[in-house]
């Protein structure tokens, strides 16, 4: 049983690694979960994990006659399995972006949840190449117009490559903010459910400076409560893993960014 | 948008943007601070943005490389991981013109809010605001006038449509496009 989601925004600053392995880390009491840093110009999930020193990252997975296999760049983190970007310019510069399906579908095989934490933007195909991968995305968002605005567009690009959206995540909500007026029009237009509302919350950068996800941190925090309760209305569909490992394989294209 | 170039009363690297925003807000900084996230310029990405200051008060900020400002422009250089901060001090005459430029206003707790996540620091500051600029912040009925206002929504989902569509000609990756040609969801 497999299904890869891209968590998406569009836009950065709206918490999509918090969210990533918030989501990661509630799914893996029910689930075996596999967390990727699959935003590879600007990693950053490896200082959320506590990560910062890993020797193998999923740039060394990227470059062409690679020595390292995909097990090297696992790490169990906070009961998942976590593949982090590394951050050196030489390393991203010899990584051919495209390769990503290949880690993907191989990481596939052994997982029931795959999420890919995705850049922050639109502008190139690395950047889109986790949500062509994915089966559905889930659209971090902050109750802002621009957030919404580049949420719609995220989704819209997902739906031309026929990812659809498996919910939405209202984050670093304020207290003043009526987030269920604001959810209920927005449902209009995304696709399948309001899944949270996460409360802005000091924890959430305590946990960063920590290298801790926030689950691990502050597993008591009003934003965490939100977190699980996000991962529990998601509904994980069954697949077969070869079935979706196969499609990765087909999907996407040969030539460099 | 042109900002007087200002004294510069200091240069250093901080791993957290709340530390500098404190700092002027406390000096009551009139001038501007340079925000240059170190992680971006690692991978070759040039990220660079200012944010103004009357009395200690965010007033514009601007994405100097993808030359927007207001709220877009914050977001563009909001980037977590230490940032080189330059402080510059300049006279509050020189600095009105520029500070018309509605557009790339920013509410006075923004920068808190978005560059560094501390909501303490921007309600400590939209609470040393002058009166005038309090009331400035999310405004919900904007959300939610954006919201109800389908046509321009559609506007925006189909110019995305067809921009994905274009794009995945270019990278080679029209042979994944799905056929449908009308939005999944709508009303």
């Amino acid at each position: 049983m497999v299904e890869a989601f891209a968590v998406a925004s569009g836009k950065g600053g709206t918490g999509k690694t918090t969210s990533t392995l918030a989501l990661g880390m509630a799914l893996a009491e029910e689930y075996d979960v596999t967390v990727i840093d699959a935003d590879t110009g600007m990693a950053n999930l490896l200082f959320h994990a506590g990560l910062d020193d890993a020797d193998v990252t999923l740039h060394d997975l990227l470059v062409e006659d690679r020595d390292a296999s995909v097990e090297d760049a696992v790490y169990e983190r906070f009961g998942m399995s976590v593949v982090p970007c590394g951050t050196s310019l030489a390393a991203f510069e010899a990584a051919d972006p495209t390769r990503l399906r290949d880690v993907v579908a191989e990481l596939a095989r052994d997982t029931d949840v795959l999420l890919l934490d995705s850049p922050a933007a639109l502008g190139s195909k690395s950047a889109v190449l986790p949500i062509v991968l994915a089966d559905r995305i889930v659209v971090v968002l902050q109750p802002t117009v621009p957030s919404l605005s580049d949420g719609l567009k995220v989704q819209e690009y997902a739906h031309s490559y026929g990812t659809d959206t498996a919910g939405v995540v209202f984050n670093r909500v304020r207290p003043d903010e009526d987030v269920d007026r604001i959810a209920e029009q927005a449902s209009r237009y995304f696709g399948g459910q309001t899944l949270a509302s996460v409360p802005e919350s000091d924890a959430v950068r305590a946990a960063r400076r920590a290298g801790e996800p926030l689950l691990a941190h502050a597993p008591d925090d009003a934003a965490a409560d939100a977190f699980r309760e996000a991962a529990a209305r998601l509904d994980v569909r069954d697949g077969d893993g070869r079935d979706v490992a196969e499609r990765f394989k087909r999907a996407v294209v040969p030539d460099r960014v | 948008m042109r900002i007087p170039r200002g004294a510069l009363l200091r240069s250093r690297v901080v791993d957290d943007p709340s530390e500098v925003l404190e700092t002027v807000l406390d000096e009551r900084l009139t001038g501007y601070v340079v925000f240059e996230p170190q992680d971006a310029l690692l991978l070759g990405e040039a990220t660079r943005g200012v944010v103004t200051f009357e009395d200690g008060i965010p007033v514009l900020a601007y994405d100097t490389e993808r030359d927007c400002g207001g709220r877009d422009g914050l977001d563009g250089f909001a980037v977590t991981g230490p940032n080189r901060v330059t402080v510059h001090a300049v006279d509050a005459d020189a600095l009105a013109e520029a500070h018309e430029t509605v557009e790339f206003r920013v509410p006075p707790g923004e920068p808190a809010r978005t560059l560094a996540g501390d909501e303490r620091l921007a309600e400590r500051t939209t609470a040393e605001a002058p009166e005038s600029r309090r009331a400035e912040g999310r405004d919900q009925s904007s959300v939610e006038a954006f919201l109800a206002d389908a046509e321009a929504i559609e506007a925006i989902r189909s110019e995305a449509r067809e921009e994905a569509r274009a794009r995945a000609e270019e990278w080679g990756l029209d042979d994944v496009l799905t056929d449908q040609s009308d939005s999944a969801f709508g009303e």
